[in-house]
């Protein structure tokens, strides 16, 4: 079992300032500026990759495996994550691309398509025909929003769908055709994905739903592209590619949604929008509404912190490249196959997901609501300014963080500068500013 | 015992800032601790409180009382009052402005829906003065 606290996000500490900009990014406010460096609260952190993104140093960062872990492994295989196919310019076709990565020295590729065609028959098909499914339905591909729902959102749990993702359906299959193909045991082969997204990492060492991933590492969209681009054109192109027009659109937001075919669906991108139409959802405003598709990046996983190009060319060339493809037109019979596989629970989420609280104050009641008066009684005397001087990404951070013990030697600034100021000018019989304002 | 109680002013016909009271009272709720089921159904039940104020009334405030027992929100507006309480617990019966009603508001559910979303639920008016409504939930067993 790994680190229950595992984050693929993590902080190159040389370059980091101590300024405030993630403090204040972070949606589950689980950053903190200590000693003038940023610290990140592995059990708040959802791994959205928020931070990397907007750090101006570039100090926050993403661990992913070395591309040296293909030598781990006997027979390997690689899924790229099909953000990968808006990555290059120019008229490269994905035949190229996905030969090109076969060529780095994997024995095979799979398209990431593959399990997406099978989500997409089996959620129109099957999950949405079952009478006692509770709407919205949430999709759980993105991770980040999986595990925002479970700190932030527990009640809307049941509302998740509970089907592995596309990259995790497609290693299962991958590795069990290579097993069938090899003879090798599973330990042998080793599927590797390469990955836009720093939350897929965590969900891989430390998984949500399932008890253990098929997948054995995570190599960054940014890591491998120098190789692929070396790799390209450099020989015969292979037919490789199996995926269907509508697959290809699945990490562009929205794109989930008219795959399926649901008339009365909401798509939102950008992990701070979607918490304020999840606040909706759970507060049953959105009536009607029967699919929720959410995506912490903006634009969808074509957003993801580890690509290389801007998420809307990115999205422009997946669409022209899509409009090669054919559509997703399995027989009755494939689809008979992968309902069952759901049903079977080898493609679905088989452990529950707990809600984890965050915010709790105190195990007990009692001693909560005490520490919740004492945190009120100091935001009399806080600026409320937020400015994140000491450390905590508001002032009510602050207050709590003194109330549950973790900041000993905490400080406002601004409160000693006021409180220096009025002394001052008391002192030259001036008369001071009213030091402990009220501000409820 | 240990018990809290915190205030938030209501205006009327302020839509922007309408709903932010009840948003506050659930991120409370969720660091004390309390079960998250509860806490969606008194958020459900204070916010159709709170945008009753800001659509009938000419203002009021919302109080929420917070014992280890039980939660108490008590929504009081200055206002017309309800005139017959019975027929505005009937679903679908609203009296709000076509404006109000473009934004979605004034469905008729508000007293009925915060009813069902709460354990105890009590209104009580006076034509002319104003409107008082209490929702409760109970958070032990017996309590």
């Amino acid at each position: 079992m790994e680190n229950q606290y595992f984050h693929s996000v993590i902080l190159k500490e040389d370059r980091c300032i101590g300024c405030t900009n993630c403090l204040k990014a972070c949606p589950t406010e689980a950053i903190r500026v200590r000693d003038g460096k940023a610290r990140i609260i592995g059990e708040r952190c959802i791994d959205c990759g928020e931070c990397i993104r907007l750090c101006p140093n570039k100090a926050k960062s993403a661990v992913t495996d070395s591309l040296d872990i293909i030598k781990r492994f006997k027979y390997t295989i690689a899924i790229p994550s099909m953000v990968l196919y808006g990555q290059f310019a120019g008229n490269v076709g994905i035949n190229e691309m996905l030969t090109a990565i076969k060529r780095i020295g994997f024995d095979e590729v799979y398209e990431a398509a593959l399990g997406i065609d099978i989500i997409s028959n089996v959620i129109s098909r099957h999950i949405l025909k079952k009478p006692d499914i509770r709407k919205p339905l949430i999709n759980a591909t993105c991770p980040a929003i999986l595990r925002l729902i479970q700190v932030r959102f527990p009640e809307l749990i049941p509302n998740i769908i509970d089907i592995e993702t596309p990259m995790e359906i497609t290693a299962r299959l991958a590795k069990q055709e290579a097993v069938r193909k090899t003879g090798l045991p599973m330990e042998e082969i080793g599927v590797i994905f390469i990955s836009p997204c720093t939350a897929r990492m965590t969900s891989i060492r430390n998984p949500l739903g399932i008890e253990r991933s098929y997948m054995d590492g995570v190599v960054s969209m940014k890591t491998i592209y120098g190789e692929i681009l070396r790799n390209l054109n450099n020989g015969p192109t292979e037919n490789l590619v199996r995926g269907t027009k509508d697959a290809l659109l699945w990490p562009i937001i929205g794109g989930q949604s008219v795959s399926l075919g649901i008339e009365n669906y909401l798509a939102v991108d950008g992990i701070h929008e979607v918490i304020k139409v999840l606040e909706e959802i759970e507060m049953e405003k959105l009536e009607d509404l029967e699919f929720f598709e959410g995506m912490a990046c903006i634009g969808g996983c074509v957003g993801g912190p580890l690509t290389l190009e801007n998420p809307f060319i990115a999205r422009s060339r997946i669409r022209s490249l899509a409009k090669g493809l054919p559509g997703n037109q399995p027989t009755d019979e494939a689809v008979a196959h992968q309902i069952r596989m759901y049903e079977d629970g080898f493609i679905r989420l088989t452990e529950k997901i707990e809600p984890k609280e965050i915010t709790r104050l105190d195990e007990d009641i009692a001693k909560s609501i005490k520490k919740m008066e004492m945190i009120k009684e100091m935001m009399k005397y806080l600026p409320g300014i937020d400015c994140g001087v000491c450390g905590a990404p508001t002032c009510r951070a602050f207050a709590e963080d003194i109330v549950k013990g973790e900041n000993q030697k905490a400080i406002c600034i601004v409160k000693t500068m006021e409180n220096l100021k009025n002394k001052k000018n008391a002192g030259n019989g001036k008369e001071g500013q009213n030091v402990n304002q009220g501000r409820e | 015992m240990e018990q809290m109680k915190y205030t938030f002013n209501v205006e009327k016909d302020d839509f922007v800032l309408a709903g932010q009271a009840s948003s506050n009272i659930k991120k409370l709720l969720r660091q004390l601790g309390i079960d998250s089921g509860i806490i969606r159904r008194l958020a459900i039940a204070t916010y159709e409180a709170e945008i009753n104020i800001v659509i009938h009334s000419l203002g009021g405030c919302i109080e929420l009382e917070i014992d280890p027992s039980y939660i108490r929100v008590i929504a009081a507006d200055r206002g017309p009052g309800i005139e017959d309480i019975d027929l505005a617990m009937q679903e679908g019966y609203s009296t709000a402005t076509d404006k109000a009603r473009e934004m979605g508001f004034g469905a008729g559910m508000g007293l009925p829906n915060m009813k069902r979303n709460s354990d105890r639920f009590y209104v009580r008016s006076e034509k002319g003065k104003g409107t008082v409504i209490t929702i409760e939930m109970a958070l032990k067993a017996g309590a």
